[in-house]
């Protein structure tokens, strides 16, 4: 795991995927003639109404689910059942809570056939790089939110995938925790440069956090706009308040917000929020959506 | 289960180094300056005889009300056969508290009455030892596996609305000797609980953890060791409590059925006999007996379990 490791693999292509769910004839369209690209090393985020497939796509690079169309391939290899090889961070805590924290992170590594002692050595280094050595022992119901997820990406990366999928997993932090993992991960992403596939709603937090955004449209999810971000590394809270965020921020709220209209019905788009504007302003539309 | 709110993390000051040096650019950054309580931190300990006083403070109203229940009951039980209370309920027959206590030194004259426990001790550990085997490894295939679930629920849920003591006849039809059929039906009343609490604690299993386990490499055999039966366990939990106390139920009415030896053919046989007091010794034998059982088993549970001490509380108000 050093720092300055030439990323050559973890490279993610999802060609042409569409999705469709449903049964008895009644089939909906989750997700579109999506394609998509991780880069070896790159962090990519997919951002987009709820409801758009973003997570559907995450599912496909996992191996929980086939699309109906298309493909997922890592590394150029077509992607088959779950492993490993792509460590998942889920939006829920998905700690095993009967296993300590260390034994959360052997978990993967004793899957491996891994002795004890290198399990426990292994488990005991990752987490006093994540602050966490001083809770091995803990169960996870006696951790706080944050760390709880601190511990979930500790324990996908104990396995060294070359693939880091993570499905909104700061959704249920508070939004100061929010900021301090934002950190936290994009510190460590610095360090490992691995494959990271990002989904999320949050806009600040993708800019924040990408070197490539692609936004989707309302269901069933197509790729609308693919953007670049062109912020220095390593990336310090202090960005976020730079004209380069700023403009970047409107371009993905003006992408997003139309999206977000479509998604929750046309009428209301076209008449309600006329009248809506009308009093307040644009800038007071900005902080209603 | 009052554990008072614990602090994880407390500011570090200048004179507070952190406890465990962390990388200077690593996965910690503002947490950096915060600090974990080790989890040691306990209170002083005091003083023994301070402690044993803090103790009985905590817990003596509790003890109090607990014995003083109890012994509401023997006081009742000894003023209504002393003085041979009837009016529509008859004590006149009933043994008294002295003479069921006269009883225990009695019967333990000689060793047939240990033998008895002990007949029914081994009765109930073979049927629950099987019913517990074969519960869970059913109710874990039945709860993970459709094909198992159409396979095998059916015929289990014609079969379950049976009680156990209306197989004693065909059991007795159905089994080479009497001690098989005894444990059989003591299988029965245990098997069915098992079975059903094991499956629905299999379907409740968070499909999160399912995914979690698959994704870090685990297969179907090792997921279903590692993720499933853990995550099942505390409802396996549940199913084994009331299949005890079940399993109990169906013994007495087996062996005072067709029983030679137990305790409730020695409870049954002493009616036959009109021996009042040993009905009554027989009786708090049983009591005494699941209570210990179903201890047992929540001693199990607590030991295998531990991670339950700090889940979410539930809801006894206090």
């Amino acid at each position: 795991m050093s720092a300055d490791r030439e990323p050559q693999k973890g490279r993610v292509e999802i060609r042409d995927v569409s999705v469709r769910f449903g049964r008895n004839g009644h089939t909906t369209e989750a997700v579109s003639g999506v394609s998509l690209e991780v880069q070896p090393g790159d962090f990519v985020s997919v951002i987009g109404p709820s409801g758009c497939g973003k997570s559907t796509l995450l599912n496909i690079v996992a191996g929980f689910l086939k699309p109906s169309v298309g493909q997922a391939l890592l590394d150029g290899r077509p992607i088959g059942a779950p492993g490993a090889d792509r460590g998942v961070v889920f939006q829920q805590y998905s700690l095993f809570p009967w296993m300590t924290v260390r034994r959360n992170v052997e978990f993967g590594l004793k899957m491996q056939g891994l002795g004890q002692n290198a399990r426990e050595s292994a488990a005991r280094t990752l987490l006093g790089m994540a602050g966490l050595l001083a809770f091995e022992n803990h169960y996870p119901d006696q951790l706080s939110g944050g760390m709880k997820q601190r511990v979930g990406i500790v324990r996908a990366l104990a396995t060294s995938p070359q693939v880091l999928l993570m499905d909104e997993p700061f959704g249920a932090l508070d939004s100061q925790t929010r900021t301090v993992m934002q950190e936290i991960l994009t510190n460590m992403w610095q360090q490992l440069r691995l494959s990271v596939l990002f989904i999320t709603h949050d806009i600040e937090e993708a800019i924040f956090l990408s070197e490539k955004v692609y936004v989707m449209t309302a269901r069933p999810g197509r790729i609308k706009a693919e953007i670049p971000i062109p912020l220095p590394r390593p990336r310090t809270p202090e960005m976020m308040s730079s004209p380069t965020f700023h403009a970047l921020v409107r371009q993905l709220k003006g992408l997003i917000r139309e999206e977000s209209l479509a998604a929750m019905g046309g009428e209301l788009g076209s008449t309600g929020l006329q009248g809506l504007d009308h009093h307040f302003g644009r800038d007071g539309m900005r902080a209603l959506t | 289960m009052s554990t008072a709110p614990r602090r994880l993390f407390e500011e570090v000051s200048a004179d507070h180094p952190p406890r465990v040096p962390l990388p200077p650019v690593g996965l910690a950054r503002t947490e950096d300056t915060l600090r974990p309580v080790p989890p040691a931190a306990a209170p002083q300990p005091l003083p023994r005889r301070a402690r044993s006083v803090e103790w009985l403070r905590d817990n003596g109203w509790g003890i109090l009300m607990g014995a003083g229940s109890l012994l509401g009951v023997v006081l009742f039980w000894h003023v209504a056969t002393t003085y041979r209370w009837d009016f529509y309920i008859r004590f006149t027959n009933i043994p008294t508290p002295l003479d069921v206590l006269d009883k225990v030194v009695q019967v333990n004259a000689n060793g047939k009455f240990a033998t008895n426990i002990g007949m029914s001790l081994r009765r109930i550990f073979i049927g629950f030892a099987v019913a517990t085997v074969v519960g869970v490894a059913m109710g874990l295939a039945i709860g993970r596996y459709r094909v198992m679930r159409q396979l095998f629920f059916p015929a289990l849920e014609a079969l379950r609305p049976i009680p156990a003591i209306a197989w004693v006849p065909i059991s007795i039809m159905l089994w080479p000797d009497n001690e098989v059929s005894i444990v059989f039906i003591t299988f029965i009343g245990a098997f069915f609980p098992i079975l059903l609490n094991t499956v629905s604690g299999v379907q409740s299993v968070d499909n999160v953890l399912l995914r979690a386990g698959q994704c870090l490499g685990a297969h179907e055999g090792r997921l279903m060791w590692h993720v499933v039966l853990p995550g099942a366990a505390p409802q396996i939990f549940t199913g084994l409590a009331v299949g005890m106390g079940v399993a109990w139920v169906s013994l007495i009415a087996a062996e005072m059925i067709s029983g030679q030896f137990g305790i409730g053919y020695f409870t049954w046989e002493a009616y036959s006999l009109i021996s009042y007091a040993d009905i009554v010794l027989g009786m708090i034998t049983i009591g005494l007996l699941g209570l210990v059982c179903s201890g047992l088993i929540r001693l199990a549970g607590r030991t295998l379990m531990p991670w339950l001490a700090y889940s979410a509380p539930n809801g006894a108000a206090r």
